[in-house]
């Protein structure tokens, strides 16, 4: 019986421990998870917010979905900083304008609108500049950054008509993110 | 408090003993729970000693690679001999990135004393990302093709510029300007298509084996030829990083302790020479980067043999101290170099 007394209080501390890493990466709270759809379902979600019309820019080729396993191969050393804020998948996809000039488009869905604000603000650039009436963004040379209801997005251009379509591709985004 | 009062409160004693104490106050009531604790101690014990046998049994399949009894072949050791009083590290700033190659691979003997006639060289840029090269998270082109252009005048009989890229390979080295670049100097550019790895034993601390892109496994000569960057997890990537883009399979693995991973993998390849571009550096958000917010131009190349030490100097053009980062004290503790590169014998030479 002493034996098994003092096997319970071994567990103890053990259990305190389990709880409290448990408690860091457990899923967000119900009322962010529960208007979220699951599975498959939101990866056509995240392939539907490609699903625009705009003559700036078009998809070039399939849209490419990482899960956290994933992400090493598309960021490499930068997954950690997005798995630790609750990443759940992204959606990388090349657009051309119609000069054929490209960018990429990079659709990172978090769990909740705060962990995409705090990746937004953790990888803002000290350089890149505000954009005008829209505080979620930035634009710096040859990019534009922002973060809109949970998703935060990354677009980066190859040459300065690819940069000129940034902002049009970023506002098509967002509207479909609403 | 007495020897037999301790005793008394949990810890084993002889059974003779037991037999006394029961003997003393126990009446017929009292004995199953001498049982219980006997047969208590017996699961204990069993349990131990069958738990003690598995973990001996994992640690020893562990040791052995999985299971695996094939002999792996190892990647060779590049070094070349050191020549007393030569020049062991080399800083060149100036406007020409190909200039400052040159320059560089002179002050520390020129390209004829790490590369022979008819030798295989395989140069190593980081070609890792779907980038340009104004958004400086691959090596620069110019640089690279500089340096083929010395591997070919040092009579190399083949010259292959490779990296395994993070994105999609294709992209990478169209995007970077190396394959054009490398390609137009003389170099056979060789994209890692997923038939063109073999396996060997890394012999690691934490990597025992890896699936290495074959012409590190074939070369006589490895030139390594990294750019300096940010990099979220391990701080920065330079020039002991850099091999990381040697292996093939799924790249998380990598990252469980990406300091002991990274100096694993240098002390795998144990390169001949290490041409360290700092043309353009990038300063956050790599090492994807994208914006040219986050990038700085340099305009240094620094060439050296010791891979420690050359980290440690980009460490510093990166606002970092080489206690900054992990694999910098980690490769000092493996013998790969000095983290002291002025203690070295180094040539600086101006634009």
């Amino acid at each position: 019986m002493r034996y098994l007394l003092f096997a319970v209080l071994a567990l103890v501390p053990l259990a305190l421990v389990g709880t409290l890493v448990w408690q860091g990466n457990k899923a967000p709270p119900a009322e962010h998870a529960a208007a979220r759809p699951a599975g498959g379902d939101a990866d056509a979600v995240l392939r539907g917010l490609f699903d625009f019309k705009l003559a700036a820019a078009k998809i070039k080729e399939k849209i490419s979905l990482y899960d956290d396993k994933g992400l090493f191969d598309y960021i490499d050393g930068a997954a950690p900083i997005f798995i630790e804020r609750h990443f759940r998948k992204l959606a990388a996809t090349e657009l051309s304008t119609p000069e054929g000039s490209d960018l990429v488009c990079d659709v990172y869905d978090m769990a909740t609108p705060d962990n995409a604000q705090s990746i937004f603000d953790k990888e803002k650039s000290a350089q890149a500049k505000p954009v005008e009436d829209w505080p979620g963004a930035i634009a710096g040379p040859m990019s534009f950054v922002f973060h809109q209801a949970r998703y935060y997005v990354k677009l980066t251009a190859f040459d300065a008509k690819a940069e000129a379509a940034l902002p049009l591709v970023a506002r098509a985004l967002k509207e479909k993110m609403k | 408090m007495s020897d037999s009062d301790q005793k008394g409160n949990g810890d084993i004693v002889p059974e003779a003993r037991l037999r006394d104490v029961g003997a003393n106050r126990a009446s017929d009531k009292e004995r199953p729970r001498d049982e219980d604790r006997r047969t208590v101690l017996r699961v204990g014990v069993t349990t131990a000693m069958a738990a003690g046998a598995v973990a001996l049994g994992l640690g020893l399949r562990a040791r052995e690679g999985h299971g695996k009894s094939k002999t792996l072949p190892k990647v060779k050791d590049h070094r070349v001999a050191k020549v007393a009083g030569a020049v062991e590290m080399a800083i060149v700033r100036g406007p020409d990135a190909a200039a400052n190659v040159r320059r560089a691979v002179e002050a520390v003997g020129g390209m004829g004393r790490f590369v022979k006639r008819g030798e295989r060289v395989v140069i190593k840029p980081n070609i890792g990302w779907n980038r340009l090269p104004e958004q400086a998270a691959n090596t620069n082109p110019e640089v690279v093709a500089e340096v083929v252009r010395l591997v070919a005048a040092a009579g190399a009989g083949k010259i292959w510029v490779t990296d395994v890229s993070v994105n999609t390979a294709e992209q990478c080295f169209a995007r970077s300007g190396i394959e054009k670049a490398a390609r137009a100097a003389g170099a056979i550019v060789v994209r890692p298509e997923a038939t063109a790895f073999r396996e060997v034993d890394v012999a690691g601390k934490l990597l025992r084996t890896g699936d290495v892109l074959y012409p590190f496994v074939d070369a006589d000569r490895v030139i390594n030829v990294p750019v300096v960057k940010q990099h979220s997890l391990s701080g920065a990537t330079m020039a002991l990083k850099n091999w990381y883009g040697v292996l093939g399979g799924q790249r998380v693995k990598l990252h469980q302790n990406i300091h002991l991973s990274i100096v694993d993998l240098a002390a795998m390849m144990k390169p001949t020479l290490t041409i360290m571009d700092a043309t353009r550096i990038l300063l956050a958000n790599g090492p994807t980067g994208g914006s040219l917010a986050d990038v700085k131009q340099m305009d240094t190349i620094a060439v050296g043999t010791d891979e420690v030490a050359l980290d440690a100097f980009g460490a510093g053009l990166l606002g970092l101290s080489p206690g900054d980062l992990g694999f910098i004290i980690e490769g000092m503790k493996a013998g790969l170099g000095t983290s002291d590169w002025r203690s070295l014998k180094t040539e600086e030479l101006g634009g």
